[in-house]
């Protein structure tokens, strides 16, 4: 669906590159040699791309995606819609809302905000590289039996946030997981359960405060 | 006559949601999501004037724009603009960063206007600009008079006044409104974030001239609607119009700053209310003056549909001398719509509110006052068990004695959900296969509400089989007519369908196979029994199963520090009556979302419009401040189990007290009223003095 | 957004010549990419990604002064355990930043060169001073979260809260402009915004700040901030205090507000009043009050006055350690 435009492709800007090899001319031979290919891989690393679609190569649940992007395509943008990984939604495209939320290595971080083509060489992970073979990870499982979760839209978010907390913190207490998960939003409601649900992955059973009383 | 059995195994206990592995793994597709082959990013162009004729559009630039494969306009010209963010055009293209290029580059001939108005009270002037052309902003009042009110309030030992306002709020379901839609040869299919497919439908057929049968609406699963999304909406049609030029299909979805100007709101109230009592407590005279916005969608125009600004007043409470007036007023903003217990949250606010005032006035108990006054049996039952639960007697204290600087209060209010009940014209299907297997298919939606969970309960119990045996498929115009989602309708709506449906299934089975009962374990031979045909069964709602009338008392208990005036909500307990449970589980979760979303309304949600400008200055959710995990408090619910009413709704009466309660606990806690909703840390600092008055140098 | 070129630097010269005058810094992205989502600024021609810039994300410790790169991200400052100890106004600060997503990404040279939050100045369809239109909607019009205090037409105030915790604790801004290293205290780093409603900031075009210097001579230090919310909300006001204390006297005592004024509002009248004092409610007060005095309310946020002055009492009392 997205093909880069090939005029575009990879730009370089090889009068930067020049220019810095000018500098180095006057030094001695081996070390001349040493420093072109110090300033080569300089230049390169620093090579202007764009504004056209350029590769972009994320690294997402393990496996590979290569893609045509340009520069302005944003992390999420990508996902959502260069590929099939629908996971992480769309709420707010503003850093505000949490349900794009993704980790880039441990890190959660809002893929609306992020650049997909600053995003390369980190292990991107969402919500559909959680559950290995079909089998719910602990915190999966948690949000499904405490029903931490109702029209679904801001759970991938959530999952990501609570998973990274307890990547770093297995024994997290409720102050933690409100702080951990202070940058998600949820409309319908689900916030007493995903606490529940965290603290139960991490290992601490609450009940939800309910009686049934039969009116008689 | 059908009844709901009485011992039960799944109806009234807890099973987990069936979709949550779906949604747990990204595996499910909101409409969103959808990713049809070749499909396109839709994209719409709004005003960015409050007011304007618009006399003509040219899209040839836009079309240029390398990736677009399409562009329309949303009318005729010239078109009358009437508020910031009105749709003029729309376009579809291979990427939204083309989508985006090409929305800039579209030119537009406008004559702008600079007569607007988006502030109530600013609207209601006589020399205010209107709205719509010829006619008042402000409608006609209607008058509704009982007793003799100027007579009643002298025999009153205490009369209180008050002016209780509240703001327009915003739905913000997380998923915005939109829809992936595309044509074949058979006609179109729309995947739309809708709670009601069959509204979408209609509307759908209707705009683009189609047949009934060429439209198919489709929505496995959506992000949340709580009211707006009923119908195609403007969007739904340009995404068909739009797939339809480009001959691919278009992903129209809503961005998050298009959803505050457009698609619904709840409208603003702003109550004037005098009330008095006599000595004994008993409510003798009532007077109220209600003036709120719809948007444009009010005033001398009653066009905008499904969200007037009127409210029901004195709410749930029966004063023998009332004198209510009420009219709206048109501002140039967003057309209102239903939004979750259209009118009860504000008129419940209000009228707890002056309920409290006046009981404090008349010395009295504000919970002792309402068990005086409250008709209804069932929440004066609720009244005294959430009292005990929530220690009412001792926590009670005089308005404003809590010591310290960190003060805490308590409140109460009820809620009574009149509507409800259930839309006869459901229907269900089962296909049996003689494997065993067994898929429901209904046109209703699941909105998040544990609607298939509710339809697997139900027929794992009629059946005598397990909720995961049961396969249950919704939202699908092919499939037989669901309700809409709203109302707190669906679960009284689809569970006496369920019901039929399996009783048409037990008893074709039963003669098909000849054995006598073919439920539980008898379940497999009797399905053996098909041979290779399926059997398809069809069943329709059916009366006696299901009830109409909720009601509900909420208490809330909270600390607020009269220094910084920072609100912190400790607890909530809700008891709300709820006839016969179906899934326990899904059901505290309904509360729980009701109660969350009546805080935001309490102490955060409000829409903020710039009179210079006339734009809605928080269309995000940056300023447009949602409830978040930080922020909820402690939430206890007692469910009053009554299965001889059958199915009733929760959904709505949920979310109606839960402002009072915390308004009153406010106004408990530091002994002064903050009448204005939300009540944010400045209204606080306010209500208690401290604020400087403001010099206009 | 509009199209960019995109380049990763990695030394400073390379950055400021990619940059050119029509590129912008990316670090964080969390300012910059809303901006340009709602094309509040001039589109940059390129956008420069600065995170490899060498040297520039250390926590490097020392006797006189700490040292904080530019691009330590703020949840690296808020999980810093010495800098708990040391500086815990600037641990406080740092926790209260946004949400973890955002500390995550968000460095510190970013914090505090953002750009107004003013929803006029934010919203794409209100051209207000700060986007060289010629009018300021806020003053007379939508102004709860805008400036008890300014210099100039423009009533945006500076929102950054680790802006406040360093005029405080009387850091010094690094900046790198036109390939020299420049000096800035906070004061200076905002002063431009006091007296230019066009400016948020002190900085160029091409500036790029490089570290933040923190003396060690206020053992104690302190942040407050109050919003309507109790996460992920913008500070109403914000506080930060910091003080030596010897002897049960305060020493080289400094309050800075936040959210109240362009700058970061100190009264240098109300330090020297604190300066050799017994840390007690009634000189809290007293500093308050003069801190405060000659705060001109707007129509709507008047509220700020005796909020920014709870949370003054409120921080300074918590020099005198954990009550």
């Amino acid at each position: 669906m997205k093909e880069p435009e090939p005029e575009n492709f990879g730009a370089f800007s090889r009068r930067k590159f020049f220019k810095s090899l000018g500098t180095v001319a006057a030094t001695a031979a081996t070390a001349q040699v040493q420093s072109v290919a110090a300033e080569l891989e300089k230049a390169n690393a620093e090579q202007v791309v764009g504004p056209g679609a350029v590769a972009v190569t994320l690294k997402v649940n393990g496996e590979k995606l290569k893609l045509a992007l340009e520069p302005r395509v944003t992390l999420l943008d990508a996902l959502r819609n260069y590929s099939s990984l629908t996971g992480a939604k769309e709420g707010c495209d503003r850093a505000t809302c949490g349900a794009c939320t993704v980790l880039l290595g441990d890190a959660p971080v809002y893929a609306c905000q992020k650049l997909a083509i600053e995003s390369q060489g980190v292990e991107i992970t969402t919500v559909e590289g959680l559950a290995k073979n079909k089998k719910l990870t602990k915190v999966q499982q948690a949000f499904l039996d405490k029903d931490a979760l109702m029209c679904g839209y801001c759970t991938p978010g959530f999952l990501m946030s609570v998973t990274a907390l307890l990547k770093i913190n297995p024994r997290p207490n409720a102050a933690d997981v409100k702080r951990a998960c202070a940058g998600n939003i949820c409309r319908c409601g689900t916030h007493p359960r995903i606490l529940q649900a965290a603290l139960k992955a991490a290992g601490v059973e609450t009940a939800s405060k309910t009686e049934v009383v039969n009116y008689v | 006559m059908s009844s709901w059995p009485t011992e039960t195994k799944y109806i009234s206990h807890s099973t987990p949601r069936i979709d949550a592995p779906a949604k747990l793994t990204g595996k499910a597709r909101y409409s969103s999501d959808i990713q049809a082959d070749g499909w396109l990013y839709g994209m719409i162009l709004r005003s960015k004037w409050p007011s304007a004729k618009i006399l003509s559009v040219n899209l040839e630039k836009a079309r240029q724009i390398p990736g677009i494969k399409a562009a329309v306009t949303v009318k005729d010209f010239p078109q009358t603009i009437r508020y910031y963010g009105e749709e003029i055009a729309a376009v579809a293209g291979a990427t939204k960063a083309a989508c985006l290029d090409a929305l800039r580059v579209i030119e537009i001939k406008a004559e702008v206007r600079h007569e607007f108005v988006v502030n109530e009270d600013e609207a209601r002037k006589d020399n205010s600009a209107q709205v719509w052309d010829g006619t008042t902003n402000a409608s006609a009042p209607r008058v509704h008079e009982q007793g003799s009110v100027d007579t009643a309030f002298p025999e009153c030992a205490a009369v209180i006044e008050g002016f209780y306002t509240t703001p327009v709020q915003l739905h913000h379901a997380m998923e915005t409104s939109g829809s992936t839609t595309s044509w074949t040869d058979e006609g179109l299919t729309s995947w739309a974030s809708t709670q009601g497919i069959s509204s979408v439908r209609d509307g759908l057929a209707g705009a683009l001239q189609l047949d009934h049968s060429k439209v198919r609406v489709i929505t496995e699963y959506m992000g949340g609607g709580f009211g707006a999304k009923f119908g195609a909406g403007v969007e739904g049609v340009l995404a068909a119009k739009l797939s339809k030029e480009a001959k691919a299909p278009v992903r129209l979805m809503l961005t998050r700053f298009d959803q505050a100007l457009a698609v619904g709101n709840r409208p603003s109230s702003f109550q004037k209310i005098k009330m008095g009592a006599t000595a004994d407590g008993t409510l003798h005279a009532f007077e109220a003056e209600n003036y709120g916005t719809a948007g444009i969608g009010a005033g001398g125009d009653a066009g905008g549909g499904g969200g007037g600004a009127d409210i029901p007043m004195p709410y749930l409470y029966k004063v023998p001398n009332t004198r209510v007036k009420q009219s709206m007023v048109a501002v140039n903003a967003g057309s209102a719509r239903a939004f979750r217990a259209p009118g009860n949250p504000p008129a419940s606010f209000g009228m707890e509110s002056a309920m409290d005032d006046l009981a404090v006035k008349l010395g009295m108990d504000p919970l002792e006052f309402r068990l005086k006054n409250d008709p209804n049996p069932i929440r004066q039952r609720e009244y005294k068990m959430g009292a005990e639960k929530f220690d009412w007697k001792q926590k009670y204290q005089k308005p404003g004695s809590s010591p310290g600087v960190l003060k805490t209060g308590i409140g109460c209010a009820a809620a009574a959900w009149p509507a409800g009940g259930a839309s006869k014209s459901t229907q269900g299907e089962a296909r049996i296969n003689p494997d065993g297997g067994i898929e429901f298919r209904l046109g209703v939606q699941d909105i998040g509400t544990g609607t298939r969970t509710v339809i697997a309960v139900v027929a794992a119990e009629m059946l005598g089989l397990k909720p995961e045996q049961i396969t249950v498929r919704v939202g699908d115009t092919n499939f037989p007519p669901g309700p809409g989602s709203g109302g707190s309708t669906t679960c009284a709506s689809i569970s006496p369908t369920v019901y039929d449906v399996c009783t048409q299934a037990l008893r074709q089975l039963q003669t098909q196979s000849g054995l006598a009962d073919a439920r539980g374990e008898n379940w497999f031979a009797a399905c053996k029994k098909l041979g290779v045909n399926p059997l398809v069964v069809h069943g329709q709602w059916q009366p006696g199963l299901s009830d109409s009338h909720a009601c509900g008392v909420q208490f809330a208990e909270v600390e607020v520090d009269t220094e910084t005036g920072l609100v912190t909500v400790k607890k909530i307990l809700g008891v709300h009556d709820c006839g016969l449970i179906i899934n326990k589980i899904t059901l505290e979760s309904q509360i729980n979302g009701g109660i969350i979303m009546g805080m935001g309304y309490a102490l955060y949600e409000e829409r903020v419009m710039d009179d210079l400008s006339g734009v809605v200055l928080n269309p995000n959710f940056e300023t447009y401040k949602l409830p978040g995990i930080a922020d909820v408090p402690e939430i206890e619910v007692v469910l009053i189990n009554m299965p001889e009413r059958g199915v009733i709704g929760i959904g709505e009466p949920s979310t109606v007290p839960t402002a009072g309660a915390i308004a009153n606990a406010v106004a408990n806690a530091i002994g002064a009223r903050v009448s204005s909703l939300p009540i944010t840390p400045a209204k606080i600092l306010a209500a208690l003095g401290k604020v400087p008055p403001f010099v206009n140098a | 957004m509009k199209a960019f070129r995109y380049a990763t630097a990695h030394s400073t010269d390379s950055a400021r010549e990619l940059v050119a005058g029509t590129g912008a810094y990316l670090a964080g992205g969390n300012d910059l990419l809303g901006l340009l989502k709602d094309y509040l600024i001039n589109a940059p021609e390129i956008l420069v990604n600065i995170k490899s810039l060498p040297g520039l994300n250390k926590i490097e410790r020392g006797d006189k002064f700490w040292t904080v790169g530019s691009l330590v991200t703020v949840a690296q400052i808020e999980n810093h355990a010495e800098i708990k100890m040391v500086f815990p106004g600037l641990h406080e600060a740092a926790s209260e930043v946004a949400s973890q997503q955002i500390r995550n990404v968000a460095t510190v040279g970013g914090n505090l060169a953002q750009h107004s939050r003013c929803w006029y100045f934010r919203h794409r369809d209100t051209v207000c001073l700060k986007k060289t239109g010629d009018l300021c909607y806020a003053r007379n019009g939508e102004n709860r979260y805008h400036s008890l205090f300014t210099g100039n037409t423009c009533i945006s105030p500076v929102v950054s809260s680790l802006a406040t915790i360093f005029t405080s604790l009387g850091a010094t801004a690094i900046v790198l402009r036109e390939g020299k290293e420049t000096r800035m205290s906070m004061a200076e780093l905002y002063h431009r915004a006091w007296e230019n409603p066009l400016a948020h900031n002190s900085l160029n075009n091409g500036d790029l700040i490089l570290r933040v210097e923190i003396p060690t001579t206020r053992g104690r230090s302190a942040y407050l901030q109050v919003s309507d919310k109790h996460a992920f909300d913008w500070a109403l006001v914000s506080c930060a205090a910091a003080a030596e204390v010897r002897d049960g006297k305060l020493k080289s005592p400094r309050v800075a507000l936040g959210s109240i004024s362009p700058v970061p509002h100190q009264v240098e009248a109300a330090n020297d009043f604190l300066d050799g004092k017994v840390l007690d409610d009634a000189a809290a007060t007293h500093a308050a009050d003069m801190i405060l005095q000659d705060a001109q309310p707007l129509k709507h946020n008047a509220y700020k006055v005796p909020l920014a002055h709870a949370l003054i009492r409120r921080t300074l009392l918590k020099l005198n350690g954990d009550a």
